[in-house]
């Protein structure tokens, strides 16, 4: 009993001991998990996509019609506004034209939040900083000489860091703090959905499911107690 | 019409011995009255074995085996085919829960005695059942072709090369190309639904052909077939089916309710059962940061990272010793019946050196089963080596213990 003791110490002061949930400069990632169940918020998410992120990075494992069908997108608005490039189905996959192999290194993004995480996606885009010796001119807090470029300034404005893993912001953009955080949730939610788009059936059905098994053991727990009186 | 049923079974028992084998094997077959939850988990394993059959023939419809389109395909599986993802989560949980039913059935065995004269066979049948399966889950695991898959595979493969003389060429050899590639993986493939699979179904077949020749076991280790009632039934007894089949079925819709918890819930099992870099293609040029096998093989990877030395004058490296130790950690658990001298069966009344030798295994099992998922550091490695020998010694010291510890007497009836 007291090896055992001896070891779950062990284990509990090892957990704490080891910084493995470093992330990046940071000593965490902020949490954050998505929910795929919000559709308005899928479909800002996709809005925000559309315009900062898919001039380069592709979702080639993501259909179109698969994307307007769970995202209630109307045909109209995907045909004529969604899908720009000529000669381009429905069906297709939205590799956006991008050429097959990034050419300056732009990974595809459809399991990137399997990957690395909601909450690493998440506080990534959130800790881009100012960094003149950058080719790009930013740096970011969780990816250190990330080769992506700020994108997102416009809309957060951009930030300067003061002392390790510390950000100020310097100039403002078009939304304000919560607002920006708000639009990142909604690009996260977008891209844990494109990442498993059978997410949101199957938390929705899993449901069911168990409740037909806890109907199934409580029958079968009656009968099985009919059973055991007999050999008593 | 009972009749007519009579007439058709009579005809068809002269032909093939279908009642009798039921009659042997089901409604007549005497098990154990009283047993604990411990002896539920043969049945969860049959379970948990069709599901994994059913699964990975509708997996198997969809999946191409080659370099080119594995990861495609397993994604096409995810996204296009109905029920697909349904498919492959109840695959991957499957092996999940498998390895987890396995070292807890494995674990009855060694408490209650189950591998003890006559039951040998039906325990050495079962330690090839879990070398088959880690062989087959080290396959399966293969097939996405994501990069912990390609790495992790790297890794194993690795140690086939660590051996003296032939290793190199015999790696080469099972590879069939002189990196892990994708004929390695249609070669996997190959392996993974056919030829693994067919021998567990055989072994399965024997394991409990042999089982039902020598008969079920229970916690107290009483023989219930010393006392018989006029029919022949034992005493302590009752027939497999139906009071065996009704205890077990409350089990299996208990077993659903977590296994689909899971599936629905948290089908990567928060990283431990589909490991994140494994959403990423194999990338021969990049090596993950972490190479961490999945849990199942966490507490054996444990003791193969805890031997940091060799044998130099003999020529043999640290890896090659800890491969030596890897196999000898599994091969070991073959040879228990013939280590355990004890006159009595249930760790209810072997002695205290017993008891305690269990507390140790289980325990080192588990913190090895912890570290083998994390990272090296010098206190890991030191913690690690520390219970690989507690992992070994209770079975190496078994012989001496079991025959001299004080064993109380074991009742008549249960």
């Amino acid at each position: 009993m007291r090896f055992l003791t001896t070891l779950l110490i062990f284990i509990t002061l090892d957990s704490f001991a080891a910084g493995e949930n470093k992330c990046g400069s940071l000593e965490k990632c902020d949490e954050y998990s998505a929910t795929v169940h919000d559709t308005y918020s899928l479909q800002r998410g996709l809005g925000i996509y559309m315009n900062y992120c898919s001039s380069c990075h592709t979702l080639k494992m993501q259909r179109w019609n698969r994307l307007q069908r769970d995202l209630d997108i109307p045909e109209t608005i995907l045909l004529e506004d969604l899908i720009t490039t000529p000669d381009t189905k429905a069906s297709d996959f939205m590799s956006f034209g991008l050429p097959e192999v990034s050419p300056i290194g732009a990974p595809d993004l459809t399991l990137r939040t399997r990957v690395r995480g909601e909450d690493w996606i998440y506080t990534y885009l959130r800790t881009f900083y100012n960094d003149p010796n950058q080719p790009s001119g930013t740096n970011n807090l969780v990816y250190e000489g990330t080769s992506m470029p700020n994108v997102l300034a416009g809309l957060q404005g951009s930030q300067e860091l003061v002392g390790k893993g510390k950000l100020k912001q310097t100039t403002q953009g078009t939304q304000t703090k919560e607002e920006f955080d708000e639009s990142m949730r909604d690009l996260v939610n977008f891209l844990a959905y494109v990442a498993e788009p059978a997410r949101v059936t199957r938390e929705k059905n899993g449901f069911f499911v168990i409740l037909f098994f806890i109907v199934f053991t409580a029958v079968m727990w009656l009968l099985y107690r009919e059973y055991a009186k007999e050999i008593k | 019409m009972s009749d007519k049923k009579n007439s058709f079974m009579s005809w068809l028992d002269r032909r093939l011995p279908v009642t009798e084998n039921l009659e042997r094997h089901l409604t007549k077959h005497p098990v154990p009255k009283k047993v604990n939850f411990f002896y539920i988990f043969g049945a969860l394993l049959m379970v948990v074995f069709m599901v994994q059959v059913v699964t990975g023939i509708w997996l198997m419809m969809f999946y191409t085996n080659t370099e080119e389109g594995a990861f495609a395909s397993v994604e096409y599986i995810m996204r296009d085919v109905d029920y697909g993802w349904l498919m492959r989560y109840m695959h991957s949980t499957g092996a999940s829960a498998f390895f987890l039913l396995m070292y807890f059935h494995m674990f009855r065995g060694l408490l209650y005695g189950s591998y003890q004269k006559p039951k040998e066979l039906v325990w050495l049948f079962g330690c090839f059942l879990l070398f088959l399966l880690m062989a087959e889950g080290f396959l399966g695991y293969v097939l996405p072709w994501g990069q912990m898959s390609y790495w992790a595979a790297n890794v194993i493969l690795s140690l086939f090369g660590a051996i003296p003389f032939i290793g190199p060429d015999l790696q080469v050899w099972i590879q069939g190309d002189y990196v892990l590639s994708g004929i390695t993986l249609s070669r996997f493939f190959a392996l993974h639904v056919v030829v693994v699979p067919l021998l567990m179904i055989a072994l399965v077949v024997f394991h409990i052909f042999a089982l039902h020749e020598v008969g079920a076991g229970n916690p107290e280790g009483v023989d219930i077939e010393k006392h018989r009632d006029e029919k022949g039934m034992p005493l302590d007894g009752a027939p497999f089916h139906p009071y065996k089949t009704f205890s077990a079925l409350p089990a299996i819709g208990i077993f659903f309710i977590v296994f689909f918890a899971i599936v629905f819930f948290a089908p990567t099992g928060g990283g431990y059962f589909i490991e994140k870099p494994n959403f990423e293609e194999a990338d021969f040029l990049k090596t993950p940061e972490h190479i961490a096998p999945v849990w199942y093989y966490a507490p054996f990877y444990s003791i193969l990272r805890a031997v940091t030395f060799g044998i130099p004058f003999l020529g043999i490296t640290s890896k090659f010793l800890g491969f030596i130790i890897f196999a000898a950690s599994i091969a070991i658990l073959f040879v228990v019946p013939w280590l355990d001298r004890s006159n009595v069966q249930s760790i209810r009344y072997k002695g205290i050196y017993s008891k305690v030798a269990m507390v140790l295994f289980a325990a080192s099992f588990v913190t090895l089963g912890y570290l083998g998922t994390k990272p090296v550091n010098e206190l890991r490695t030191l913690i690690a080596q520390i219970c690989t020998v507690f992992y070994f010694a209770p079975f190496i010291l078994m012989p001496i213990y079991t025959k001299y510890e004080k064993t109380k007497e074991v009742p008549e009836r249960l």
